[in-house]
């Protein structure tokens, strides 16, 4: 047990020779409340101290990649879906987006449009997911259901939308599947107002607690270089000063013509990088993404939804490209490789749950086993998205 | 010393307000639907469990190719005028509701009902069967039309068809070149 | 105790000597509190998912017993004591299945000096006060002997803490209701539920500030007490799937669940007893003395539901920091001030 100097402020001191106690080893197992799906932690403990965290991963590998290579460049579209089944808009946005780059299409503006507009309700719909099970974890039963009853509203604009409330399979590669329903614009736009008073309501009741902050403040500090060394991307990054976002520094589809801030964390509570940013900065995104809606409806056009200059059987031509657009979570990346085909050669997803959840190798020594279910809670990671 | 009373004052306060919030919900009325007593009511566009229509099916394959979890087995016999399809089959142990074998289909047989709650005891039964081999569905456009099938502009389509019957009932022309049965599609 | 033993004297007379009377009525009135425990656990189970489910805009129980699912308990009874027993293999045997009873019968040992209505005590005793706090104790013992005996680790976990939380929270508690055994002067609960009488602002809660303060001390460690709450660290379902009763399963399970809510029924029916007036009214004469207490007690069991359904809860060491640094030098404080004044005002003679 050599003097490892750990990072939340308690120094862990040699033992005397007498009391040779062993760590704890513990199993915060595939089946937990706490893990956020099938994740399994070794923990090893002094008491109530982590000693080291290894993470095991792949309870939920459903081998999408290697199916990729047996299914059309379309078809593959539903397995996008299924990645991270919290935010599948986003997922399908980042694979469409990928191969529309690597062929020479225009998407029609009036899907553009749409995609933004769906692609954001599906942040906020994300964020209140991660809102209200973070709340949860910290023992605060009741945000949750309000979270789930405004993501139901959302739901149900999508499902009136796509046909499904949680899978939606709606995008296309050159636009999307299904045009707008009558009366979406109005019920969007009540969506959003009714939104941002819930989420002063979510601050009121549980980010500006004594009890939550006390919890979070604090705990798991990451700093910027830690998340450059782990890849840490999204409310992650931002949480720790860094205003980066796949939005605003590398522009895809039509974000370039909306405005709109990045939220990122100036230690309120506590320090730079603790939970509470993270989960902050999270809150705060919801009301960005509401800005952005808002704007996407205003400038809505007609036309098409579906790019008329692409056959039915797409054919990617030889290349590589890798393409990353911005989800809920952080940077969803996907690395396309074609050989000419029907049937895609190697499509490589690049997770931003999967580098987020290994920062926790570094960060957990040190801090209590409750602050490790903060600090996970904090990553908002989805086993879907981690094992695919 | 003012902070640690600060952080008494913060605490109670703070609980206090969270407090206001949930028991003004105590006397809001709840968002539950009462299922199976009141169910929502589903969009046009809902994806439900997916019913072929067999009179409409001609066995073009587009569905089963299009299937990404390869869940739709058309089982069709015999080749051009007498292609039978007897059996059409969606298994829904594997399928994932996508929606692209409805989009796909170009007579309209495959169509999402509002279906949701078929559970069951036996994951066999869970593999619904569409056609009847007794009753097997005639694929070839002309054979589809005789049998009173569905077929798109079938005025049209029956007119063409008598105009051909009529110019083969000729006795002047021999029948030299056969009328080109191999496509049976 | 007394009015159970005036119906046997007035039924049997003098065809039973005093000490069967005594020992008839000491009996009939244990069966009464052990009926009162079970009914509670029974109705506050249903109220506590009542409560949560319109806090959080949703029914709660509904279909069961047709209106609002009143007998969702009934058939949450007959599913547990449906249940296999399972006992896991490397389990201390003994120490596994005392574990509940001993919490069990730590709380419903205290139970023999609740005053519910005048003369309607199990045992008027004269520490009745703290007879009620020593006996409590016995629940700590029953959880570090659960979380050890499961074998399993994170059993330990919350029997650890649980034990240290119930242990620590014992002692603002108890001094938070020692400026009222001051004002009376006697440990007697029964006496101690007569000086409030005359209305509402004889009852000790509106005696002086540091009674007030005192009784939000006494409120929020009764929390801590019965791990509910903001103070659930021992049980959190969210970290350690259910704590030191993970390995209990069916009825050993119900024990401690009835063990809990007669917990907090019990720290309530103290509350009230001590700080609200027990059976006396708001005003007026007293008029159904039984109703009134378990009223009060019932409102207190409230506040502490919408208080558990809405904050998030504390870590261990935060919770042992609350115990120690503030509320133990609160309730001290309590007991100074609440000394000076009543000196100042002439009380104390």
């Amino acid at each position: 047990m050599s003097d490892t100097t750990l990072t939340n402020g308690w120094e862990y001191q040699d033992k005397p020779r007498e009391m040779q106690s062993e760590l704890l080893e513990i199993n915060m197992g595939p089946q937990h409340p706490a893990t956020h799906g099938v994740l399994r932690l070794l923990i090893k403990t002094d008491g109530e101290i982590v000693h080291t965290v290894t993470p095991y991963l792949g309870y939920l590998h459903r081998c999408a990649e290697k199916i990729a290579e047996g299914c059309d460049w379309r078809q593959w579209m539903v397995y996008t879906d299924r990645f991270d089944y919290l935010a599948p808009m986003n997922m399908n946005f980042g694979y469409a987006v990928a191969v529309e780059n690597m062929l020479d299409v225009t998407v029609p503006e009036r899907a553009e449009y749409i995609r933004v507009i769906c692609a954001e309700l599906q942040r906020i719909a994300s964020h209140l997911i991660a809102i209200g099970t973070f709340g949860l974890d910290m023992g605060a039963w009741t945000p949750l259901l309000y979270c789930f009853r405004e993501r139901e509203e959302i739901l149900n604009i999508f499902e009136r939308l796509s046909g499904g409330r949680m899978l939606y399979n709606y995008f296309d590669i050159g636009g999307v599947r299904f045009d707008t329903y009558d009366g979406f614009e109005d019920e969007v736009l009540h969506m959003v107002n009714v939104m941002e008073q819930k989420l002063d309501e979510y601050n009121t009741l549980l980010s500006y607690n004594k009890i939550f902050i006390e919890r979070l403040a604090d705990v798991a500090v990451i700093d910027t270089a830690t998340c450059y060394e782990y890849g840490c991307t999204g409310p992650v990054l931002r949480g720790s000063g860094t205003p980066f976002d796949c939005r605003k520094d590398d522009p895809y589809s039509i974000y370039d013509r909306f405005e709109f801030d990045v939220p990122y964390g100036m230690g309120e509570q506590g320090s730079v990088g603790d939970c509470w940013d993270r989960y902050m900065v999270r809150v705060r995104e919801c009301f960005e993404s509401c800005r952005i809606i808002r704007q996407a409806v205003a400038d809505l056009p007609g036309g098409d939804i579906m790019s008329p200059d692409l056959k039915k059987l797409v054919k990617v031509p030889q290349g590589s490209l890798y393409t990353r657009t911005e989800s809920s979570k952080g940077e969803i990346g996907f690395h396309i490789i074609a050989d000419g085909g029907s049937k895609p050669f190697r499509n490589k997803v690049r997770s931003p749950s999967y580098s987020n959840l290994h920062v926790i190798e570094k960060v957990g020594p040190g801090m209590m086993v409750s602050d490790l279910v903060a600090t996970i809670g904090s990553l908002d990671i989805v086993l879907g998205e981690i094992d695919r | 010393m003012t902070q640690y009373v600060r952080d008494i004052v913060d605490a109670v306060v703070s609980a206090l307000k969270g407090l206001r919030i949930t028991s003004k919900h105590l006397t809001k009325k709840p968002v539950t639907l009462q299922y199976p007593d009141e169910r929502w009511v589903l969009p046009e566009r809902f994806k439900g469990f997916i019913i072929n229509d067999t009179w409409r099916c001609d066995a073009c394959m587009r569905c089963a190719k299009v299937c990404p979890v390869d869940c739709i087995s058309i089982e069709t016999v015999g080749k051009g005028r007498d292609r039978f399809m007897y059996r059409y089959a969606i298994d829904y142990n594997k399928c994932i509701w996508c929606g692209y074998c409805t989009t796909e289909c170009p007579t309209d047989a495959c169509q999402h009902s509002l279906d949701y709650d078929h559970a069951l005891y036996k994951r066999q039964r869970l593999v619904y069967e569409f056609a009847d081999p007794k009753d097997p569905v005639p694929c070839h456009k002309e054979t589809r039309l005789e049998m009173g099938y569905y077929v798109p502009n079938a005025e049209e389509e029956m007119a063409k068809l008598v105009a051909k019957k009529a110019a083969a009932a000729q006795p002047a022309d021999p029948p030299a070149a056969a009328p080109d049965e191999g496509k049976g599609e | 105790m007394q009015v159970m033993t005036d119906l046997f004297a007035s039924i049997f007379g003098d065809s039973m000597s005093p000490t069967a009377l005594l020992i008839a009525g000491g009996l009939t009135m244990a069966l009464i509190m052990s009926l009162v425990m079970a009914l509670c656990a029974i109705v506050f189970t249903w109220m506590e998912r009542k409560v949560a489910g319109f806090m959080q805009s949703r029914y709660g129980p509904m279909r069961v017993g047709g209106f609002h699912g009143v007998l969702q308990p009934v058939a949450d009874m007959l599913k547990i004591l449906g249940k296999e027993d399972i006992i896991p293999d490397e389990a201390d045997k003994g120490l596994f299945i005392l574990a509940p009873f001993v919490i069990f019968i730590g709380s419903l040992m205290a139970w023999a000096a609740i005053p519910f209505a005048p003369g309607f005590i199990a045992s008027d005793l004269d520490l009745g006060l703290f007879y009620i706090f020593a006996v409590s104790s016995a629940a700590p013992a029953g959880i570090l002997m659960a979380g050890w005996a499961s074998n399993n680790k994170w059993a330990l976990y919350g029997a650890a803490r649980g034990a240290a939380q119930m242990v620590s929270y014992e002692i603002p508690l108890a001094l938070a209701a020692i400026p009222v055994v001051m004002v009376t002067g006697t440990l007697n609960m029964n006496a101690i539920v007569e000086a409030q009488g005359g209305g509402i602002w004889n009852w000790f809660i509106f005696h002086d500030p540091f009674l007030f303060i005192a009784f939000v001390i006494y409120f929020i460690a009764s929390i801590a007490e019965v791990n509910r709450g903001p103070f659930d660290m021992p049980e959190t379902e969210s970290e350690l799937v259910a704590g030191y009763h993970i390995e209990y399963t069916g009825m050993r399970f119900a024990f401690f669940f009835l063990a809990e809510y007669a917990n907090l029924f019990l720290v309530s029916c103290i509350a009230t007893a001590v700080f609200l007036g027990g059976w006396q009214p708001v005003a007026g004469p007293v008029f159904v003395p039984g109703l009134v207490f378990v009223f009060k007690a019932v409102l207190l069991v409230f506040m502490q539901m919408l208080i558990r359904w809405t904050l998030p809860r504390l870590r261990v060491d935060q919770l042992m920091h609350t115990c120690w640094k503030v509320m133990v030098p609160l309730a001290l404080l309590c007991v100074l001030g609440s000394g000076i004044w009543m000196m100042v005002s002439g009380e104390l003679l």
